[in-house]
């Protein structure tokens, strides 16, 4: 009987192992991320030079692909525009799961953060700059609970969601011009 | 089930498993949709 159980336990155990990798490795070189996994460097899309754009089409946009140029990977991300200005947030960043999992966060918060975006199919190269100014959190965070409430009422999301970056579970960057660039 | 036969499922269960996400139109979707509702669900 033990033999069985420990026998059910491992084909479970390979079937996680096995759907994690595939996907992994599936992912690792393509040009953008899927849904959970990240990819490569975003190849495709038209690169946008001049002046930044009227960020409020956004609000129109439920995620967009954002890749890391140091280390070299990308994944998929919601966006809030407040006041003109475009953000990203990254959550549970406290739990031993989001530290895997959005582990891309600290990278982006400790090393370079030079980033490009890409949104309905256009390029941005941009700069990633943590933001901890209380501030401006409550404009991020009414965006937030107009965009990803779900069913909940707005008020209600975006409270939560103000409450998570002031406990440090929810990080918020700013995803700016880089040095020279935009307006 | 013997040792034999175990690994014989075990590597049946690998190979097609990878078949499916790489080339079951969906799958893959499907599956990273549940793991990513399992990861929002326990990263609290």
């Amino acid at each position: 009987m033990l033999r069985i159980v420990l026998q059910g336990i491992g084909v479970i155990i390979l079937i996680l192992a096995v759907t994690i990798v595939t996907l992994k490795i599936a992912n690792q070189g393509a040009d953008g991320p899927s849904i959970l996994f990240p990819g490569g460097e975003l190849v495709s899309g038209e690169l946008h030079t001049g002046s930044d754009p009227d960020w409020r089409f956004t609000d129109d946009v439920f995620t967009i692909e954002l890749q890391l140029v140091n280390p070299l990977s990308s994944r998929v991300i919601f966006i809030m525009e407040s006041d003109g200005k475009v953000y990203i947030p990254s959550g549970y960043m406290q739990s031993f799961l989001g530290r895997i999992w959005k582990e891309w966060a600290f990278q982006a918060d400790e090393g370079d953060g030079l980033a490009v975006a890409r949104i309905n199919g256009t390029r941005y190269e941009r700069q990633l700059i943590r933001i901890k100014d209380t501030d401006v959190i409550d404009g991020i965070a009414a965006k937030f609970g107009s965009k990803y409430a779900g069913g909940d009422p707005p008020e209600a999301a975006a409270a939560f969601f103000k409450k998570s970056v002031t406990d440090g579970d929810t990080w918020i960057f700013e995803m700016a011009p880089r040095d020279g660039d935009g307006t | 089930m013997k040792t034999k036969n175990y690994l014989i499922l075990c590597a049946a269960i690998t190979l097609a498993l990878v078949i499916s996400l790489l080339y079951l139109p969906g799958f893959s979707d499907t599956v990273e949709q549940l793991m990513l509702l399992f990861l929002s669900t326990f990263s609290r």
